[in-house]
């Protein structure tokens, strides 16, 4: 009994020195980027530069059947004829696609079965990642910790899966989208670029044309997803262009919480990100699709950094059916991404929780389309921008009502907080409305930090960095908590993080 | 003379551009507008100068010097497509004024197209616009505002309200921020909706047929736009307007 | 006057209205009480024809004098019966813009904000609608103003007030005021207050009070007042009160049945 207690006092003990260490490594590390790293994995690349060829060799070394192999040319060979595309308020210089891998994949290893199996390097960059701790536990195999199944994405392969009998018993098929294409093929064609369609813009066709790997999420009618779904991307492999892939269809009156998490190791090269999320929603279903963004931004010199140029879309397709993004973006030096919802089925929901955070020299154009075709369909938008440093945020977003959705709703808010004078905050919203009985609102503002705050904060005994926090934090609050719990607090220190330098 | 516009061009992507080409060769240039330092101005556009084969522009392009104040005010309506633009670049301290109202029916375009340039610190501008649509008529407002990197403390304010009246009408706006400075006030709104049902309701309990009511509030939500006139002016281009709207509703 | 049968109302998919029945006769003063939920303002918005408030049984008739030809609306006296005829209506075939010209008069707990639209505009136009139907000639704006500010003058209500948009920036207490020179002006046969007390200090609540005695105590009109508490009944004496829970009446009595609610509450009162 005496020697239990002083066995928990020891192992708390023990915690709190971990905490400590933790904190101080956290500390060490907040001076630079923190997920600065690079691991050293064999590599298996396709040649550089991007041709036919290039499509041929990433299908065949997935294995794809034939079908998969022609969809991948067609849109190859539209992607060729277009142009990238030049409205957004970003400006980076021309990209070399000729110039970059496009395919990279850790050694092929054997199927893995459990954790213990997984790679001791791949684990050991998950805790450099700083997976949240309630998800340390489920990989550490604590008991009664709560569940989230990870689908690794590590580059650009999946490596690990678990909780999949889990899931599986629950008839949720989570996988990686190039097993989902051989094992539920039916499944997989019959939703995959119907969201996005081929055609849809310059890198949602590249995506088409070369995706690596992704995940795919099938929730069964009725089924609500015994845990939270999550992915973490990585880009790891030098000059490596990633490309994903994600399909999630929710069938009638399921539900699912999906959970995305990026970071990626510091590069002096810029790498391009271009991918594509696809998300449908039947009768009664709801998708929740939560991501912190925190790949690389380049250095306070505005060198290097991850170009994110992403397509992320749902289609409510069903009555009932709700999709709710939210998204704290703070990585990246250039991010081109608009969480999108096509809302066709009645009474249908749509969502968009945005945060969107840069510094230095990072440029942000950011926002949603909300697509009105149903009766009584509604849509929130809330947008938190801040811009520090040398940046430029921008919101920029579509609020558009056909003519036969009658009794739509829209609530629009989009902030902007400037930290200091050398930065940019813009907010480029388009209404469109052809069906009289819409009731549409958008609201802007745009504000500093005052000087009374700041010295009321100041009063009460934080430093000037602790104080912005403080304030920023508040100011994205009704973002934040939007995000299951585990990824609010990540969040917050991420806000925080990123953030460093920009005072003073 | 600039080359026609095409719907890449982000100013012109809701225009009429079939309309536009015909004439496009006789669309004058910007009338330029100075208003001396510490002086005021105020315009109105009751019409839109007629160019020919329906098409009617006006196009401004004012500079408020320090101090200045320009008060402006317009009605974009009663032709097949009507574009009103205003380029506004904002000195030290001065400030500009907009009302405007956009009444559409048949299959009217009508546009007003405004960028508002706060060049230097301290100036203020307010924006009002509200439009009401009927028939398959489309009602454009466009407004971007922007404010240069050392023009503090200004203070932008817009404010877009559309009302549609039948299911074949379309409301555009965009109300757009692009901004530069950190010690600004720069805000706006933007709704489209009906007319609010609350205080049809409550007109109706007091006695007001559904029809007086829908004017009256009408009326009143028109009249946002020109609260800033003077007292001439409003009368006039209020007058107009109110005179269009009987038609229209 | 007014004769409410079973009457069933939905809000929405919800039944609020379970079979109400109540007869208000002219010269009378009712007052309706009850817990919050019980359906006293769907009562009120019900009976005004308020959309979105669905009648599914039940009816409502409401009966006044009204004249037998069109005469001389200066000579027109309803306190005497000659040339008058009484008529009765189905209310809940009528709009609400009908039934408020018919007579029935709607104090809104909630008064509803009008940006742009003046009092004094809204209820000029209000008003001569309702004699439009009525068949009177319209008021010329020297006669309403006239009218307006006697009524002003009863509530205490600045004539500056009159000249604003309609409840645009008024406090609550001015905005139950204002409803109530409405009913001055305006004039009806039926007032149906919806907890007009509520938000007024004391002495706003004597001048309302005061003020729906002199413009409604009258043989030829009625008052259904709902309220939550004595104070108002104090002021304006009922001669039936009634409490209603579960969307029907499940008491009726004198003004004593009010201090008895006072005293024990709703529960134990019409348990």
């Amino acid at each position: 009994m005496n020697d239990k207690v002083l066995n928990e006092e020891q192992r708390r003990a023990e915690e709190r020195a971990e905490m400590n260490a933790e904190a101080q490594a956290a500390a060490d590390a907040a001076s630079t980027y923190e997920h600065g790293w690079s691991s050293d994995i064999e590599q298996d690349f396709a040649e550089k530069g991007l041709t036919e060829d290039t499509v041929r060799f990433i299908s065949g070394k997935k294995g794809e059947p034939e079908w998969m192999l022609d969809w991948r040319l067609k849109a190859f060979r539209m992607w060729e004829k277009m142009e990238s595309p030049d409205w957004a308020k970003v400006n980076f210089p021309a990209i070399d696609y000729q110039d970059a891998y496009y395919y990279a994949e850790p050694k092929a290893k054997p199927k893995l079965n459990s954790l213990d199996e997984v790679d001791p390097e791949i684990l050991r960059i998950y805790e450099k990642l700083g997976i949240p701790i309630e998800e340390q536990k489920v990989l550490a195999g604590v008991e009664g910790a709560r569940k989230v199944a990870v689908d690794a994405v590590f580059d650009s392969v999946s490596v690990a899966t678990t909780f999949r009998e889990e899931l599986e018993s629950a008839g949720v098929i989570f996988r990686s989208i190039s097993e989902a294409i051989k094992e539920y093929p039916d499944l997989v064609k019959k939703y995959l670029g119907k969201v996005v369609p081929m055609k849809d813009n310059y890198f949602a066709t590249l995506n088409c044309a070369v995706f690596s790997d992704g995940t795919f999420v099938y929730i069964p009618k009725g089924v609500r997803c015994p845990m939270e779904l999550s992915t973490y991307f990585r880009i790891n492999a030098e000059n490596t262009g990633q490309f994903e892939r994600t399909l999630i269809v929710a069938d009638e009156g399921s539900y699912v919480s999906y959970l995305e998490g990026c970071t990626a190791p510091m590069r002096d090269e810029n790498q391009l990100h271009a991918a594509v999320v696809e998300l449908v929603a039947m009768d009664d279903a709801e998708i929740k699709y939560s991501t912190v963004q925190n790949w690389y931004p380049g250095d306070e010199n505005g060198k290097g950094g991850i170009y994110n140029f992403v397509t992320k879309r749902g289609l409510c397709q069903g009555k009932n059916s709700k999709i709710s993004w939210t998204q704290v973006e703070t990585g990246s030096a250039v991010t081109w991404k608009y969480p999108s919802c096509v809302l066709n089925g009645e009474n249908s929901v749509g969502e968009f929780y945005s945060v969107a955070l840069t510094n230095n020299y990072q440029q942000a154009d950011t926002g949603t389309k909300m697509i009105h075709n149903g009766k009584n369909t509604r849509s929130t938008i809330i947008s938190k921008g801040i811009s520090a440093g040398k940046s430029d945020n921008t919101y920029r977003g579509l609020v558009r009502v056909g003519a036969n959705a009658e009794n739509v709703r829209n609530f629009t808010q989009c902030d902007s907080l400037l930290l200091g004078d050398q930065c940019g905050a813009h907010t480029v919203p388009y209404i469109e409305v052809k069906n009289p009985t819409a009731t549409i609102e958008h609201e802007a503002t745009t504000s500093k930090i005052s000087d009374d705050q700041m010295f009321y904060a100041q009063q009460r005994g934080l430093d000037e960095e602790e104080a912005v926090a403080l304030i920023v934090n508040g100011f994205a609050k009704e973002v934040l908590k939007e995000l299951p719990m585990e990824f609010a607090v990540e969040a917050q220190k991420l806000l925080a993080i990123s953030l460093e330098g920009s005072v003073g | 003379m600039n080359a026609l516009p095409t719907k890449g061009d982000e100013a012109w992507r809701y225009a009429d551009l079939k309309l536009l080409a015909d004439v496009w060769q006789d669309v004058p240039s910007p009338e330029q507008i100075t208003v001396k330092a510490g002086e005021s101005m105020a315009r109105q556009i009751c019409e839109i100068p007629v160019i020919g084969n329906g098409v009617a522009m006006a196009d401004l392009d004012i500079v408020i010097e320090d101090g200045a104040t320009f008060t402006l005010h317009v009605l974009a309506a009663a032709v097949q497509y009507g574009r009103i633009n205003i380029k506004t670049t904002l000195g030290k301290g001065s400030h500009f004024e907009l009302g405007g109202a956009i009444l559409g029916n048949g299959d009217q375009s009508l546009e007003i197209v405004t960028e508002t340039i706060h060049a230097k610190p301290e100036a203020t501008s307010n924006q009002v616009v509200r439009s009401v649509l009927g028939g398959k008529a489309t009602g454009t407002f466009m407004g971007k505002v922007h404010v240069a990197r050392d023009a503090q403390r200004t203070d932008a304010a817009q404010s877009v309200k559309s009302m549609l009246l039948d299911r074949s009408a379309t409301a555009n706006s965009k109300p757009e921020l692009e901004i530069f400075a950190d010690d600004v006030l720069c805000a706006h709104g933007a709704t489209v909706g009906e007319l609010d049902k609350e205080a049809l309701f409550y007109m109706a309990s007091r006695g007001l047929d559904p029809e007086t009511a829908k004017r009256l509030m009408l009326q009143a939500f028109i009249g946002d736009a020109f609260v800033s006139a003077a007292d001439d002016v409003r009368e006039a281009i209020e007058g107009k307007a109110l005179t269009i709207l009987e038609a229209l509703s | 006057m007014l004769k409410i049968e079973n009457l069933q109302a939905n809000v929405g998919v919800t039944q609020i209205l379970n079979g109400l029945s109540l007869t208000i006769n002219a010269g009378e003063i009712h007052a309706i009480m009850g817990p919050n939920g019980a359906g006293k303002s769907t009562l009120a918005y019900t009976l005004g024809g308020r959309p979105n408030y669905e009648v599914t049984d039940g009816s409502v008739s409401f009966t006044t004098s009204v004249r037998a030809e069109p005469v001389d609306a200066q000579t027109d006296d309803p306190s005497t019966s000659s040339g008058r005829t009484d008529q009765t209506l189905d209310l809940l075939d009528m709009d609400p813009h009908e039934r408020a010209a018919a007579g029935i008069f709607l104090g809104f707990q909630y008064p509803v904000e009008i940006p742009g639209v003046s009092n004094l505009q809204f209820l000029r136009e209000s008003l001569n609608a309702q004699r439009k139907v009525r068949g009177e000639d319209p008021l010329s704006g020297a006669e309403f103003i006239k009218l307006a500010k006697e009524k002003a003058g009863l509530l205490k209500m600045d004539m500056e007030m009159l000249k604003r948009a309609v409840n645009v920036g008024f406090s609550g207490g001015e905005k139950k005021r204002n409803e109530m020179v409405q009913m001055g002006i305006i004039d009806p046969k039926l007032a149906i207050l919806d907890e007009t007390d509520s938000g007024l200090d004391i002495d706003a609540l004597r001048i309302v009070g005061d003020g729906i005695n002199s413009i409604m105590r009258k043989p030829d009109k009625a008052v259904l007042l709902i309220t939550h508490y004595q104070r108002l009944l104090d002021l304006v004496k009922p001669d039936f009160v009634h409490v209603l829970a579960n969307g029907k009446i499940v008491k009726t009595g004198g003004p004593e049945l009010a201090l008895e609610l006072e005293e024990h509450g709703y529960e134990a009162v019409a348990a």
